[in-house]
């Protein structure tokens, strides 16, 4: 392999380095320079976590293969607060909030940064534009332009600087006030260190040989070819592990590795730990694994039926889960009702696309202690459960959590910590996976696929008089968190509203899908669609307003929900007066309306969305026009 | 993830031609990379073992611009970013700045070259109907015993299908020339998922010259991708549009004429409608741009497509 021999300017100092030669950018200034400030979201281009200056022009640096850079100046995100004082832009970013997780924040920084150069009067619309490689899943972008805004201005004179100091809440008002957020500056800078970003002396690299069947036994795995690879310091697979395997939410049915089978595409089989990436990636290639093909099940109807391909053997129908709810008498209600309308409604599964992929780092420490640091959402769990999977005291199983990059459910799950832990306590050394985005998409948990059948019985006045739901959803190839999503799902199936028969039954069913999971709103999504969706299609068989059905329908203070919940106070009334008013909502049934509506396109709705804010600046071509 | 041996960067297109030579069957050759690094991908081709990238980029002849009253030459390393950028450019090649606003993001285009979009040849490439929309031919070169030999063919006969060229083995395309269209109105529609980062679904260049008085067609180039294997030129609709006075109601029949054309693999029913409100959104903002005599046009329209 011929090394580059790199002669460049990073962050104003030169270097002399020599780099390997299929390395990117990216990986040449966290890896061998240890500047982590700057991410790999995706490394395909499409995130902007990685975005430098190169010669003073921004771009993605996980394009740019590390030759490229040979006599730039590169500029990351830590170049612009090298003395540790932030720069105005960064200290907008803190000022108005524009930071949550962070993991987008250091590459929005620095398209920001970019864009105020280029245009240092840029409008919003311009703005927008050229952030508009940079991806954030959390903070959502009003605010992040607001920081923008808030720089060009103090930048231009047009605000003091002191515009960026605190506004001080006062004492013991805290709620409705803006409120500092405290690890903002850690944030905006770049120095936040997530997993993938920490290092420790003597490191291994991990990487996971995952199943490409959906449904197969495992007849053999032969790991010793890539054991006997140089720079390869241990290899694992189920049988390593030394305790009582499984690990799960509610059920432990999910191995650390596939045990005997594997239920998914992507599943980990077995995981090598190598001095780098590179030799660990050339283990997995010398893992001979020979399967055995079964018949798969994607669809969870057909799952259900008898003699359907059985996915666990624990749960020889497929359910994971059933929850039942009986209020009443729903055929009763019925036949009491004027009308009864009945719907399909489906929801697919959804990939959380939290900005940071899952990583990790572990290491017995010097008691011995098994130590686990990543972006974990429930540490104190899968330690309990670590613990026993590994069997060592619980005193012995350290879980650190470390700043997440974005959870919204799709880390609450234990599938990477096991395996970190067994290659720590083989190798006796420190060890650290990170995902790639690919990885991540295709082996962690998604948001639960759904059909549910829903009646619904209304009088002509619009009371509803019967409910009867049937959700079915797919679970995938392991509980993780289904069981609590079926019963959120079937707390709230029945909306905020006073039903007085109600029949729910929701379904988590085994197929050899990719796993469900948590995902904010806990299942809440699938049955208010479904019902919300019902409601408007019922007002308009009844001519009644969308809103109005709603009102007539609305639980009260003091309402007992079909759960038997009592609630003290009930918010539905105020929250229909506030969306009525804000959406300038034309009253009456959607049947009797005109062929135009007076609500839609009014002067303050959005615009569709348009690029080529920058022609309109003065001095370029359109201004010419 | 792409791995190499070594990674090459020649200074002149001698160099790498002697490169080429002597790696014959294990280079590939790059320039911009942003099509090359995201295909190395899992889900794509995976972890690819290449012994020799040569990157073509920074070759002065790739490098080159030159723009005088008929034609342009576009060194094939010239990166998107530049149609933005360079005055002179845009406006010798009018819907070009509106094609790159669309393509990829600001950070993409400052990496990703002509020459690369050309020849990964996707069906979705957006530079391409625009050059062909100004009659581009390329120009290949290939070391034979020794000598460079150069040889010329038209872009749309160059392209052969997604993914496919006429490049042969050992030859590199050093640059591209067209028409330079000063005076033109220019304009480029794209429909994707979202506003930056986005493939497009299908996409249309339109390039429009008026009389003096804004009322008549003098030239009209449409081109339009997405909706086959390749990017085509609308020549029966150019014509239609030549042959009579420009009216609201000589748009709309135009718009509805290459309607018929879609063939993609995929969503033919959206496409068909997408492509109608494309042509008159396209044709509607070419002909403004080209200084259209408002009266000739209905308010109508304008609201509805502008
Ligand atoms: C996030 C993202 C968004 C994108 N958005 C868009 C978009 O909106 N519109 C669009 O059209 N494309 C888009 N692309 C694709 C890509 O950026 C373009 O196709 C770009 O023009 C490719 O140029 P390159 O120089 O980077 O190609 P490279 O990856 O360097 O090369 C691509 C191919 O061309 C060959 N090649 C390059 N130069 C030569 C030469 N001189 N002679 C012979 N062969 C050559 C290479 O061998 C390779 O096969 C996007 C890509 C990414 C990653
Ligand atoms: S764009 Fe480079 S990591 Fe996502
Ligand atoms: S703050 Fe932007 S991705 Fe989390």
């Amino acid at each position: 392999m011929a090394d580059i021999h790199l002669e460049a300017t990073i962050n104003g100092r030169k270097i002399f380095r020599s780099a390997k030669p299929h390395q990117r950018l990216l990986d040449f200034i966290r890896d061998d320079l240890n500047l982590t400030g700057n991410k790999e979201g995706c490394g395909a281009g499409e995130c902007g976590t990685c975005s430098v200056f190169v010669d003073g022009v921004l771009m993605k640096s996980c394009l740019l293969p590390v030759a490229k850079a040979q006599g730039a100046q590169i500029d990351t995100i830590e170049s612009l607060a090298k003395t540790g004082e932030l720069s105005v832009l960064q200290k907008a970013f803190h000022k108005a909030g524009a930071s949550q997780c962070g993991y987008c924040i250091p590459g929005m920084v620095m398209a920001a940064t970019a864009a105020l150069r280029i245009n240092p009067f840029a409008d919003r619309e311009e703005i927008k534009e050229r952030l508009g490689g940079n991806i954030c899943r959390c903070t959502g972008y009003q605010k992040i332009f607001d920081a923008v805004e808030l720089a060009r201005d103090v930048q231009n004179g047009r605000l003091p600087a002191s515009a960026l100091l605190e506004t001080d809440t006062g004492e013991g008002d805290v709620i409705g006030k803006n409120v500092r957020r405290i690890d903002a500056p850690s944030k905006v800078s770049g120095r936040l260190k997530y997993a993938g970003d920490m290092t420790m002396p003597g490191m291994l690299h991990v990487q996971v040989l995952r199943s490409p069947h959906a449904h197969a036994r495992l007849v053999s795995i032969d790991t010793s070819a890539a054991l006997a690879m140089e720079g390869v310091e241990g290899v694992i697979t189920s049988a390593d592990v030394p305790g009582e395997d499984g690990f799960g939410v509610f059920v432990n049915d999910q191995p650390i590795m596939a045990r005997g089978k594997v239920r998914y595409v992507g599943e980990a089989v077995a995981a090598v730990a190598a001095e780098d990436v590179l030799t660990a990636k050339r283990a997995l290639a010398a893992i001979k694994v020979v399967y055995e093909q079964l018949a798969p099940v994607f669809d969870p109807d057909e799952a259900m039926r008898v003699g359907s391909p059985v996915v666990h053997d624990y749960a020889p129908d497929n359910v994971t889960k059933h929850i039942p709810i009986r209020v009443g008498d729903v055929e009763k209600g019925f036949a009491q009702s004027d009308l009864v309308v009945e719907e399909t409604y489906s929801t697919q599964a959804i990939e959380h696309a939290y900005l940071e992929p899952e990583a990790g780092l572990a290491y017995v420490d010097h008691d011995g202690v098994v130590v686990i640091v990543s972006p974990d959402q429930n540490i104190t769990h899968h330690r309990h459960m670590l613990a026993r999977i590994i069997a060592k005291p619980i005193s012995k199983v350290r879980f650190i959590m470390s700043p997440v990059g974005g959870g919204f459910g799709g880390k609450e799950d234990m599938i990477y910590q096991g395996m970190l832990a067994l290659l720590a306590m083989k190798t006796q050394r420190p060890v650290r996976l990170v995902f790639t985005r690919e990885e991540s998409i295709i082996s962690t948990a998604k948001r639960h696929p759904s059909r549910t059948l829903l009646r619904m019985g209304l009088m002509r006045d619009g009371r509803i008089r019967a409910l009867e739901m049937k959700m079915i959803c797919d679970g995938g190839a392991y509980g993780m968190s289904t069981e609590g999503v079926m019963r959120k799902a079937a707390i709230l199936a029945a909306g905020p509203y006073v039903i007085p028969n109600v029949k729910v039954d929701t379904y988590g069913i085994y197929t050899n899908n990719t796993p469900s999971g948590a995902f904010r709103s806990f299942g809440a999504l699938q049955t208010a669609f479904a019902t919300e969706s019902h409601l408007d299609i019922c007002a308009e068989r009844l001519g009644l307003d969308p809103f109005e059905i709603r009102r007539i329908n609305a639980m009260r203070d003091g309402a007992t929900t079909h759960t038997k919940a009592k609630l003290g106070s009930v918010s539905l009334m105020r929250a229909l007066d506030a969306a009525e008013k804000a959406s300038g909502w034309e009253a009456g049934s959607p049947t009797s309306r005109g062929a135009t509506r007076s609500d839609l396109n009014r002067g303050d709705s959005r615009p569709a969305c348009a690029l080529g804010a920058r022609f309109a600046a003065p001095g370029t071509q359109e201004a010419a026009e | 993830m792409l791995i190499c041996d070594e990674y090459l960067t020649p200074g002149t297109l001698a160099e790498a031609f002697a490169a080429m030579e002597q790696n014959r069957g294990r280079y590939r050759i790059v320039a911009g990379c942003t099509d090359t690094l995201p295909w190395a991908r899992e889900g794509r081709a995976g972890d690819v073992e290449i012994p020799m990238l040569i990157d073509v980029s920074r070759i002065p002849e790739l490098r080159e611009l030159r723009v005088d009253e008929s034609r342009v030459r576009l060194g094939a390393a010239t990166p998107i970013q530049r149609f933005l950028d360079d005055a002179a450019l845009a406006r010798a090649l009018p819907s070009m700045p509106r094609c790159a606003v669309w393509f990829a993001d600001d950070q993409i285009r400052a990496l990703a070259t002509i020459g690369g979009n050309i020849v990964n040849a996707s069906p979705a490439a957006d530079a391409t109907p625009c050059l062909i929309a100004h009659e581009a031919e390329v120009e290949l070169a290939k070391n034979t015993g020794g000598k460079v030999v150069r040889r010329r063919m038209k872009l749309d006969a160059f392209i052969t299908g997604p993914g496919r060229t006429q490049l042969a083995e050992g030859e590199l395309l050093v640059a591209v020339d067209c028409d330079a269209l000063p005076g033109y109105g220019g304009s480029f529609e794209k429909v994707g998922h979202r506003r930056s980062l986005v493939i497009s679904l299908v996409c249309l260049a339109v390039l429009v010259k008026l009389d003096s008085q804004g009322r008549q067609f003098e030239d009209v180039r449409l081109a339009i991708a997405g909706i086959g294997p390749k990017p085509v030129r609308l020549t029966e609709v150019e014509k239609f549009l030549c042959s009579g006075p420009l009216s609201a109601e000589r748009l709309e029949a135009a718009a509805d004429m290459p309607v018929s054309l879609v063939a993609s693999r995929t969503r033919q029913e959206y496409r068909r409608e997408v492509v109608r409100g494309f042509m008159l959104r396209g044709l509607l903002n070419a002909v403004r741009r080209a200084g259209a005599d408002r009266q000739a046009l209905s308010g109508e329209l304008e609201v509805a497509y502008g």
